[in-house]
């Protein structure tokens, strides 16, 4: 079983360091975002790389709807990878969603992370009366129409022509990323995203968190950030990037690279 | 009579004969209609194919079958996954040992002498030259990365092996200039032996250097063939000049195919003019020097000097190209000024080549409608002519150009000419628009002033008047033009009626009364381009494409293939006006069926696209929005890229897009696509070969979204399950 998990999520294991090092991409893309900043870990750590089941390098079929319903079932995903590679501990990397999957893993397994590292997290996207997530709930509705236009589509044969740039601005940035992966799944894997809320189980986390905010990403602003600081249950810090947008690891790699490798030597 | 037949039908033919028939045929579907014909049939056609592509997965290579055994020419660097190892211990079809592999193709292929693979790396060649020793045409495909080996150790397995090697293509072969002297040198049999070698790369980011020009030639002097990318550049140690043109020449006296070009010019076709049009360095080659060359080659038959840097007044080196030269019947020249500066009406430089049949010009900056009309009248023979970047010339050059060269010119391509958007190129192309076959234009639309300005006017020079003290007045080729007249079948369509105020040589013949006449450029002659089967298209990023039919172009009844190239930097546009670009307007084109769609050189932002800006998904809907209405059978698409990230992929929207071509049986797409997407495509009903080919450099490496090998197999199986009717 280990094995096909394995092969099915095209896991890797690359670099000749001794402590091992999960790079976790976010949504819409695949491990391949990480290919500028890998190199400068190969060095010095063993890094593992793996694709979410929703990644659109995946075997659609491998999906299963009943399955993927909470996050809970992308950290069995995660935790049964590093068993299968027989890692005990390591440092992990996630951006956006894989943010939310590694604080989940690390409360389940405490003593497993080293140390995490959180790009772009959110704990819930929807705004509260006291709380600033970014969305409001009729600009998720946009996201959600244009979603169920391109399903609509895909189920009858003909092209799903809604895309990222067709949402408004406020969301753009976001869900751009969530147009690259079949309709269904997509649907499906943003609701689950949109209804989820782990701003209850944030104290629960005893790792070291690193977080690390771009300056200008409109999908989580910058009071996100303040906010997993102060509700991460250990020890946190938060590191701006002078950079635009929600991708760093895309956009601006060599100095996203720098700032990973201090704060993973810390 | 009906009932019993004692007609004699072609399966009467002795074998022998019917053997040979079958053997002329080239196209593969006609091929394979023919074996579908009885078992006779299939044998014959089996045992006379000599040319095979194989397509299918690496992995099968052991279910070959084996009927094909006179096949002379294997291309093998098509097979799936694209780009992948073959015969290496370490790809992922190592299912079946590489020896057995090798073996059993060449078991199955014993004839082999000339054969196309992709070698990612030696280990490739290393099996297979071993059992194909007979080899002697060789052309490498590589657009990975270099591996990180010793240099020249990608050819060691061909030259240990193959002696008879006579012929090595390396021009989409990526590896170092400094992989291919030592090696050449290391063999000294198998170099003299060469008569052809291609290096004419465009990943040399630099381009071959003197020295190593003079090793190569020193080491292979029977070559025939040589072309080559070299470094012009009189900035850089080591460039392009006098002494290495006269090295070339002396080392290599049988050459009849010559070329040589500057890395630039290969990789993009703008060139560096300053407002002039003349480059900002002069190349370090003199006239006296050309003549030298030109004087040493006397069995040339084709000529590309395709330079970036000036090469001035180099009209008199023509003049003598044509003497010494006598069997040139192909010239390429970029940036050779002063080609044709006729003074009245004595034909001068380039003109007096006629002997060309293909003529190829670029920027060259001081060309005016006189020289083109020079060009027009000395070069009577001309079937293929291209301009590209010459901003002096005009419409009625061109078409005067056109008019002196009706009889023989069929392939035509004018680009980057300033003053030859799309209404005027094809303005001046109508003295021979029932006649072209091949075509490119830049889809520069002329303003609508511009256009009504040349209406009125005339199109035309006088030849007559510019004749004058010239002897005999008509040059030869206007004597029998009435003869010529029933060159043309009867169908095309009789247009009478003309405006005498236009060219006096055609309306002298409308009024001869000759039914059969030469259309001339009159509005009211109608725009059907009887003839034209290919079109080639550049377009600004950005632009639309549906004014091409006003342009000129609306009634090209047998147009089968279109190319178009969209080129330029998408993050400068923050918005689109329309949202379409308008491939479905050329449903007026009945015959359409076959399209290369190329955005490889549009560039945006894929994921990263600041505020405010378009991502690429955008643009892809922008460009493909209607292919669906199109009949195409066949497309190739370029997808536009992410220059940061190296990355040219298909978005959701492209891969919905191109699912609703329905007729389409060939899909390639340059680029890498996800497998959500890539299982879109099994929903076209007769879609039988598809392939992701990132012949790009650098190829993107396994660790990308290029598609997984597994998820290539999952895919080509889901292609195949389906059932044909």
């Amino acid at each position: 079983m280990g094995q096909t998990l394995l092969d099915a999520l095209n896991v890797r294991l690359v670099g000749s360091g001794k402590k091992f090092l999960v790079l976790a991409h976010g949504f819409g893309t695949d491990q391949s975002a990480w290919q500028r900043i890998l190199p400068y870990f190969l060095p010095n750590y063993k890094v593992i790389l793996y694709d979410l089941v929703c990644a659109g390098s995946v075997n659609p079929d491998y999906f299963d709807f009943r399955r993927y319903t909470s996050l809970d079932a992308y950290v069995d995903d995660l935790l049964r990878i590093l068993d299968a590679l027989g890692v005990d501990r390591c440092a992990y990397v996630g951006h956006s969603v894989s943010a939310m999957i590694g604080i989940l893993a690390s409360i389940r397994r405490p003593r497993f992370f080293s140390k995490l590292i959180l790009i772009g997290a959110s704990p819930r996207f929807l705004n509260d009366p006291d709380y600033h997530g970014g969305f409001e709930q009729a600009e998720i509705e946009k996201v959600f129409s244009a979603m169920e236009a391109n399903y609509e589509a895909w189920v009858s044969g003909f092209a799903p022509l809604a895309v990222g740039g067709d949402v408004p601005a406020a969301v753009r940035e976001f869900s751009r990323t969530l147009f690259n992966m079949r309709p269904d799944i997509t649907l499906f894997v943003s609701r689950t995203v949109f209804n989820s809320d782990l701003r209850g189980v944030l104290g629960l986390v005893r790792v070291p968190c690193c977080i690390i905010q771009t300056a200008k990403d409109v999908s989580v602003p910058a009071s996100v950030a303040t906010y997993l600081e102060s509700h991460l249950g250990g020890r946190n810090t938060v590191e701006m990037l002078n950079i635009e947008g929600h991708l760093p690891h895309l956009s601006a790699p060599a100095l996203l690279a720098q700032v990973l490798l201090r704060a993973l030597s810390r | 009579m009906a009932g019993t037949s004692f007609a004699t039908t072609i399966n009467d033919l002795p074998d022998v004969i019917l053997s040979t028939i079958i053997s002329t045929i080239s196209a593969v579907r006609s091929r394979n209609a023919a074996a579908l014909v009885c078992w006779k049939w299939l044998l014959l056609e089996r045992s006379t194919r000599t040319s095979l592509t194989l397509r299918g997965n690496a992995r099968d290579l052991l279910m070959i079958p084996s009927c094909f055994r006179s096949v002379t020419h294997l291309d093998l660097s098509l097979l799936s996954p694209w780009g992948h190892p073959l015969l290496s211990s370490s790809s992922f079809a190592a299912a079946a040992d590489p020896f057995l592999v090798a073996h059993r193709l060449h078991q199955v292929f014993p004839a082999v002498t000339s054969l196309t693979i992709y070698a990612r790396g030696p280990s490739t060649l290393q099996l297979l030259a071993l059992h194909w020793p007979q080899l002697k045409q060789v052309k490498l495909v590589r657009w990975h990365q270099r591996p990180q080996l010793p240099s020249g150790s990608d050819f060691t397995p061909l030259f240990d092996n193959c002696q008879g090697l006579n012929s090595l293509d390396l021009s989409s072969f990526y590896c170092w200039t400094e992989d291919i002297c030592p090696a050449l040198e290391s063999y000294p049999v198998i170099s003299a032996k060469l008569t052809h070698l291609n290096l004419l790369n465009p990943s040399f980011s630099e381009g071959f250097k003197a020295h190593e020009l003079g090793d190569i030639t020193r080491a292979c002097p029977n070559l025939k063939e040589f072309l080559v990318a070299c470094m012009f550049d009189p900035r850089y140690i080591g460039f392009v000049g006098d002494e290495t043109l006269l090295s070339i020449v002396t080392n290599c006296p049988k050459l009849c195919v010559l070329h040589l070009a500057d890395t630039a010019a290969l990789v993009s076709a703008r060139s560096n003019t300053n407002g002039e049009g003349f480059s900002p360095e002069d190349a370090r080659i003199t006239i006296a020097t050309l003549i030298e060359v030109f004087t040493g080659l006397p069995l040339l038959e084709e000529l590309v000097l395709d330079l970036f840097f000036n090469v001035r007044e180099s009209g008199p080196a023509l003049e003598v190209l044509n003497s010494k030269c006598s069997k040139l019947s192909s010239l390429k020249l970029g940036h050779f000024h002063g080609i044709c500066m006729p003074v009245e009406s004595k034909l001068d430089g380039i003109a007096l080549c006629q002997g060309l049949l293909s003529l190829s010009i670029r920027d060259v900056a001081d060309l005016t409608d006189f020289g083109l009309i020079a060009m027009g009248r000395g070069c009577s023979r001309l079937t293929k002519f291209e301009i590209q970047g010459c901003n002096k010339i005009t419409v009625k050059g061109l078409r005067t150009l056109a008019s002196l060269l009706h009889r023989t010119l069929v392939d035509v391509k004018i680009a980057f000419c300033k003053n030859l958007g799309a209404t005027s190129s094809l303005k001046a192309l109508e003295p021979i628009q029932q006649r072209i076959q091949q075509l490119h234009i830049d889809c520069v639309w002329d303003s609508e002033e511009q256009f009504k300005n040349l209406d009125g006017g005339e199109y035309n020079f006088d030849i007559y008047k510019l004749d004058d003290g010239c002897g005999p007045s008509k040059p030869a080729n206007f004597t029998n033009f009435d003869g010529d007249g029933t060159d043309y079948d009867g169908s095309y369509p009789k247009k009478k009626k003309c405006k005498v105020s236009y060219d006096l040589n055609f309306s002298d013949i409308h009024v001869n009364g000759n039914g059969n006449g030469y259309a001339n450029g009159s509005e009211l002659y109608g725009k059907t381009w009887d003839r034209l089967r290919y079109l080639s298209l550049w377009i600004p990023v950005g632009e639309l494409l549906t004014p091409l039919a006003a342009a000129g172009l609306e009634d090209c009844p047998y147009l089968e293939e279109i190319w178009i190239k969209v080129e330029g930097d998408c993050r400068h546009l923050s918005e689109l006006s329309e949202h379409d670009f308008g491939l479905s307007s050329l449903v007026l084109y009945p015959s359409l069926s076959k399209m290369h769609l190329d955005c490889g050189d549009t560039i945006g932002y894929a994921l990263t696209a600041p505020s405010g800006q378009m991502d690429l998904s955008l643009w892809e809907r922008f460009y493909l929005i209607g292919i669906g209405d199109l009949s195409l059978t066949e497309l190739d698409y370029w997808p536009p890229q992410d220059r940061d990230v190296n990355q040219r992929s298909l978005s959701l929207a492209a891969a919905g897009l191109l699912q609703e071509c329905l007729m389409l049986r060939k899909l390639f797409i340059h680029g890498t696509a996800y497998e959500h997407f890539m299982m879109f495509l099994p929903r076209i009903p007769h879609l039988r070969d598809v392939q992701l080919r990132e012949d790009y450099y650098p190829a993107p490496e396994n660790d990308s979204t290029e598609m997984r090998a597994e998820s290539c197999i999952r895919f080509e199986a889901a292609l195949n399950r389906r059932i044909f009717d």
